[in-house]
Order: C-alpha cells, then structure tokens, then sequence
C-alpha cells in the first residue's frame, strides 16, 4: 500500500509552543481523505509540513514517498489550497493562470482555461474582486492545473457559504473522478466530508484518534443503549469509545468488526457526525482494555 | 519566476520609468541651455584670477536668469531620496505583503523553490532599484557639469552651498556611492519586512535606519576608512589668504591641495601646542569696515611662530574612498539579503 503522507514523530514547535508534537499517521493514497479534529489538533500544521511551507523540528514527514519541498519536482507533484485561499488581489484570473503556467512546468493550460470558463468567472477580472467562493474556485484551478499526484486542501470551504460549499465540492468531486488523484482535506464541517470523502482521520492533540474508510467505520461502530451497567462488563472484542449513563439506563458507542447479538442492548447505527465527535473527545490516551473503575468514597 | 516577478512589479517600475523619464526629459530641455551660457561666459581660457570673476559671474547671471540653481538643489535632494524611497515602496512590502496577505502559500507550493522565488524577486527588484538611482545621479552629473565646473574654477554663489567633491551631499550623489546606498536601502526594507512581517511598521524602520545611517557613515565612519595627510602650514600668506576662517581658525583650503577634504585643522605654536584663540594682540582694534580680520593679522601671527596644522584627505583619494564606501554598503546590501534568506528557511516560518 502506498500513501500519500507517512509520518513519525513529527513535531513542529514555534518558541516554546508545540504546535505538533509527536504525531504518527499513514495516510494510503488514491483516497479522498477528510482529516478532522478540533482547533488546535495541529491539522494546518500537518498540512504545511506535508507541502513543504514549514520544515518539521523534529521527526520525519513523506508525501508520496518523498521529502516535501524537496526541489521543483517534488514541488510539482503536489498541489495546493491553503486555508482562506490566498490570491493576489491585485491580479486578473487571466494573470493567475499565467502565472501558474511560469511557474508550473507541468502546467495543464487546458484544465485551468476550461474550469475558469465553465465556472464563468471573467478572466479579466481582478481576483480581488472575486467573491470568497469564486475565490477559492481559483485557488482549486491553480492547484489542479499544475497536474499534481496528490491535492491537499485546508479548510477550503470554512468561510463559504452552503451554496458555494456546495458547488466548490462537487467542484472537488469532478476533479477527482476525472484525474483520480489522491486527496486530503480538513474541515470542521463533517457533514462536507460525508458527502466527499471515502477515508476519515481524526486527529485529536496530534495523535489519531481513528483512521479508517468512511463505510468500514460507520458499519464497526454500534451505539448500544440498554440498562445500566459499567463498560468493563462489555465483551473484550467491544471497545468503548464513548459511554454515558443516566441512573437506570446507559448508553455506549462501541467499535466491534462482530455483531452485536447480545438482546439486552438496542443497536443502533451510528452517523459519521456521532463518530467524530465521540473520537474527539475522548481521552488523548484512553486505557484500551480494562479502564479503572470508578469507585464512590464516602 | 522572472516573469512572474515582472507581473507583480510592473506597476512600481511603470512609475520609477515614468518619473525618470520626465527627470530626463527636463535635464534634456535644459542641460543643452545651460551649456550654451557656460560657453557663452569667459571661463574658457580664463587665466588665473580671471576666472574666479567669470565663474562667480556666470553663477549669478544662471541664478538671475534662470531656475537652474534652484533644480540644482533639487535633483541633489531627488538622488538622495532615491534609495529610501525604492527601500520602503519597493524592499519593505516585497515580502512582508506576501506573509500578511498569505499569499506566500501560494507562491511557495508552485513549482519552484522557495529560494529561487527569493534570488529573482531580490536581484530583479534590487537592480531595478540601483539602476533607478544611478540614472538620476549619472543624468545629473551630465546636466550639472556646466555648475560643477564653475565652482571648481572657485565661482561661488549664495544659493549654492558647495563643499567640494567630498561635501557630505556631494560624495553622496556623485560617483557610484547611489548604487552603494540603493542596494542597502532596498535589502534592509526587504529584510526588516521579513522580520517583522508586516508592511506599514517595516517601511517607518526602514526609513529610521536608513536615516541614522546616512548620518553616521560620514560622520563617523568615513573619515577613518583610509588614514589622513597631515600638513602644517606656516607663513603670513596662509593666514592672510582667503584659505581660513578668522572666527575658529580652521583651514578652509589646503595650498597645494585643491579640494581636499579637511578633516580638522588648526593653529598650534611654535612649540607644537595647539592655540585656541589669536593672540590678542594680533587682533588689534576692530577692522574699521567690519569685515574680515585686521591687515596685519597673518603677519603677526606668523612673527609670532604660529602655524596651521591640517588633517585632510586629498582630492586624488576620492575614487578610492568612493570604491569602498561602495563596498561596504553592498556587502551590507548582501548580508541582509542573507537575512532574508535566513529568515524565510522553513524552519523559522
């Protein structure tokens, strides 16, 4: 299997600060991978590690195999959406697609001039002008154009509003039928990942939480609500992700690759948004097998 | 990249090429007027003291008759100007925008590294900047000769205040000292935008840093950079010459040495002590016209073993004080190229 970011180890400190810290993931390639986690988690940071804007501090980072930013061609292989999707404001479109093309030597003047035109943006027009979800058309069109191996996005779609949200992913979708490129993006929003990607990271403090195809996930959660008891009496091949209990009744949301036959729990399937937001806020370092139990002392 | 950086530059070169043109286009309609009265003046062939009268007369007609003085102050004042101003509008906002717009995210994931983005954004804008200010200064020297050439034959004139080649504004703007001063100007605005990544405070550093700099270099910097001639004058006809002010008396001139830079200079005694003030007795009574020192002051002051002691630099040293003055501005021109390499390595960004 081939991915398309590896990493260890990885951190990244900024003063003091560890705005990344000791991170291992394994991203496998030919997916469209969403990559959630709160604020904070170190998701932009990962990202620009991956494209080579900012040099780890410590452990190592490979896109496709390779170092980032390790020279034009890596460079080439991999395009870019940075969040807010920077353009210069002063510069027509027309003058984006040229420089992309100076600037790109793998530059594919067709995809750039029939994307801009199929979304009717003028070419003369400054990009400043543009509005945020045309502006960040452009910035797609920029990074695709160049004909990369893998797309990253971070948060393309934050400050956009439903339409244009809408119409940058199935922008997004397009691309990725017709190119079959590999890609990562982060969102807060997981209803957008739902509908664009096949492969979920939860990175919560920067560790996984979880990482898995989006349908392998959602059929291996279970919410099981039943009456009261603790989460060290579930079956070891159970593990619990998220557990509340009201005073008779308790409700767990369980990974298991089995199925759930035991009669006194109602199963229920989980949704991507439950799941993430289980994994999210979880303990950074929850005891996998037998957590203490909680005992009252009076 | 070169391209790109054209596309981004193209609007501030659009105004340095249109503002140099219309500087040329007014030494061009001028220059060759000027030229004509300085022939039509009887400084050519002028013998001796002949000259200081045709030079000081063709000053005063060319100020009398023409607003020629008045663009002689001013283009010094427009090369001086020349590197802060491409310093702070084009070196301060040449990174520092790209960091607080963002855009470096964009420009640094195209397919070119990020210091090949930085070599041709530095040394494209940066020669622009140098050639901006060596046109004006090279243009200037060309329509000013006729002027310069007056005041060398000793002409002088109350609008022009001028100290020789090696006069604080006039070594600035001669030679090729603007190419020195661009260059660094032009890297410390870029740097200094690099360091603290924000437009608006990186050009009021600049322009600060730049400006305690033109102050320092000559006041303190310059005169050491190749050690001084040393000459002591004796005799009446030094003090009684033209070559001295009365009040401090300081070297105006040095004999034999026509437009020497004079350091410091001064009267010492027979013993070699230094005097601070004439001896009252060679002072005398007040002159009765008011001007300039008693007949006989030289004379006493000679009688009496008093001599001018002077620490200059003489003319034949300019080209070499120019060179390295140069030198030491592009090599700081170059180290805070460096800094702004350093500065945006993706380790620190």
């Amino acid at each position: 299997m081939s991915f398309v970011i590896e990493a260890s180890g990885l951190g990244k400190q900024y003063g003091r600060r560890w705005a990344l810290r000791d991170c291992a993931l394994a991203i496998p390639a030919g997916r469209v991978v969403g990559l959630v986690g709160p604020n904070g988690a170190g998701k932009t940071t990962l990202l620009h590690l991956a494209v080579g804007l900012l040099a780890p501090t410590s452990g190592s980072i490979r896109v496709l195999g390779a170092s980032p930013a390790d020279g034009p061609a890596q460079l080439g292989r991999v395009g870019f959406v940075a969040q807010d999707t920077p353009v210069y404001t002063r510069l027509s479109v027309a003058r984006h697609l040229r420089m992309g093309a100076w600037l790109n030597p793998g530059w594919d003047r067709e995809i750039a001039e029939s994307r801009i035109e199929q979304l009717g943006l003028d070419p003369r027009q400054r990009a400043g002008t543009l509005s945020g979800g045309q502006r960040a058309q452009l910035a797609l069109t920029l990074a695709i154009a160049k004909r990369p191996e893998c797309l990253i996005l971070d948060e393309p779609v934050a400050s956009l509003d439903p339409l244009a949200r809408r119409d940058f992913l199935s922008s997004l979708m397009e691309i990725v039928a017709a190119q079959g490129l590999s890609v990562v993006l982060t969102s807060h929003l997981v209803a957008d990942l739902e509908r664009v990607c096949d492969y979920l990271v939860v990175l919560v403090a920067s560790k996984v939480q979880v990482a898995g195809e989006v349908s392998e996930l959602l059929s291996s959660h279970h919410r099981l609500s039943g009456a009261r008891r603790d989460a060290s009496s579930l079956p070891a091949n159970q593990e619990v992700i998220e557990e509340s209990h009201t005073d008779r009744q308790s409700t767990f949301l369980v990974r298991t690759s089995d199925p759930v036959h035991d009669p006194a729990w109602t199963v229920r399937p989980v949704t991507l948004d439950d799941l993430v937001i289980a994994y999210m806020s979880r303990p950074a370092n929850p005891e996998r097998t037998h957590r203490p139990q909680l005992k009252v002392t009076s | 990249m070169i391209r790109f950086t054209w596309l981004q530059f193209r609007v501030q070169a659009g105004v340095a090429l249109a503002a140099l043109f219309a500087f040329a286009a007014v030494l061009m309609v001028t220059g060759p007027h000027l030229a004509s009265l300085y022939n039509a003046s009887r400084i050519t062939g002028c013998r001796g003291g002949s000259c200081v009268n045709a030079a000081s007369g063709f000053l005063s007609r060319v100020d009398a008759t023409s607003p020629y003085t008045l663009m002689y102050t001013l283009g010094i004042g427009l090369i001086l100007a020349a590197p802060v101003i491409t310093g702070i509008f084009w070196g301060a906002p040449l990174i520092a925008r790209e960091l607080e717009t963002g855009t470096c995210r964009l420009a640094w994931t195209q397919g070119i590294t990020r210091t090949r983005w930085l070599v041709v954004k530095l040394a494209l804008t940066g020669l622009a900047a140098m050639a901006v200010t060596e046109a004006l200064s090279l243009m200037y020297t060309w329509w000013a000769d006729p002027i310069a050439r007056a005041i060398g034959h000793g002409g002088t004139i109350s609008s022009i205040q001028f100290t020789g080649p090696f006069g604080l504004v006039a070594f600035a703007t001669h030679g090729i000292a603007p190419l020195g001063y661009a260059a660094f100007a032009f890297t410390l605005g870029t740097a200094t935008g690099a360091l603290i990544r924000r437009t608006v405070p990186a050009m009021a550093v600049t322009l600060a840093i730049f400006a305690a700099v033109q102050v320092a270099v000559p006041l303190w910097v310059r005169p050491h950079l190749l050690p001084p001639d040393q000459t002591v004058v004796s005799g009446p006809s030094f003090f009684q010459a033209a070559s001295m002010s009365v009040g401090t008396l300081t070297a105006t001139t040095v004999p034999g040495q026509p437009e020497a830079w004079i350091l410091s200079s001064g009267p010492i005694n027979a013993a070699g002590q230094p005097v601070t003030t004439a001896p009252a007795a060679c002072l005398g009574p007040p002159p009765a016209t008011g001007k300039g020192a008693p007949a006989n002051l030289g004379a006493c002051m000679a009688s009496r073993g008093i001599r001018e002691a002077i620490t200059y630099q003489p003319l034949s040293r300019y080209w070499p004080f120019q060179r390295i003055e140069t030198g030491i501005f592009l090599a700081l021109a170059l180290a805070l190229a460096g800094c702004c390499f350093w500065r945006l390595g993706r380790r620190r960004t």
